[in-house]
């Protein structure tokens, strides 16, 4: 891996290794909704997008360590302004789960986690938009 | 802080992707230090200052006034 990523990744090669990620993810849905595979089997389906999601993080981190100092610092601002979002998102969905019933077919971390790269993209937007 | 690079780019004729490719950044950086919205880190800064022949402070200038 450190070999890889000696030499920074292309922005194509994020994407991809996020697309592949995102296709392991559908096909672990499908697997799992549709397949009457063992107990031991379905864990170790449910676990399968960590090994794409790795390569992901792995090609992103090493992307943004070979940004330069303000693009660098746009990320961090997205993430300042995403992990809050997350929080509050958490919160606000713990909060109103006591207050009504909120169906877990809409409203179960499978559905939810989806809602964080928009947070992410919703702060890169913000901080990118500041710097030009 | 305010700067002069706009100015000293202009003199020697470099459109801001050519300074951008010189200092190893992003045309878009380049871009945000001219118009004050971002202030570069002190090693950039060094390196500015540098490709110009001049001294940091001959380029960055406070905003207080002493």
């Amino acid at each position: 891996m450190k070999t890889i990523l000696q030499k920074a990744p292309g922005q194509w090669t994020v994407i991809f290794t996020a697309l592949t990620w995102v296709l392991v993810y559908l096909l672990t849905r499908w697997l799992l909704d549709n397949d009457q595979l063992p107990e031991g089997l379905r864990i170790v389906v449910a676990l399968a997008p960590m090994v794409p999601f790795a390569f992901f993080l792995a090609f992103m981190l090493a992307g943004i360590r070979s940004m330069d100092e303000l693009h660098r610092r746009i990320q961090l601002e997205a993430l300042a302004i995403a992990f809050p979002l997350a929080i509050l998102f958490f919160m606000l969905l713990g909060l109103l789960e006591l207050a009504i019933p909120l169906s877990p077919e809409d409203w179960s971390y499978r559905h939810t986690w989806s809602y964080l790269p928009l947070f992410y993209f919703l702060g890169l937007a913000i901080a990118s938009r500041r710097y030009q | 802080m305010k700067n002069r690079l706009r100015d000293l780019r202009a003199e020697r004729g470099w459109s801001q992707a050519d300074l951008a490719e010189k200092l190893d950044v992003s045309r878009q950086t380049v871009n945000a230090i001219e118009t004050e919205k971002y202030d570069p880190s002190l090693p950039l800064a060094f390196k500015i200052a540098e490709l110009f022949g001049m001294k940091i402070e001959d380029i960055f200038m406070a905003n207080h006034k002493k």
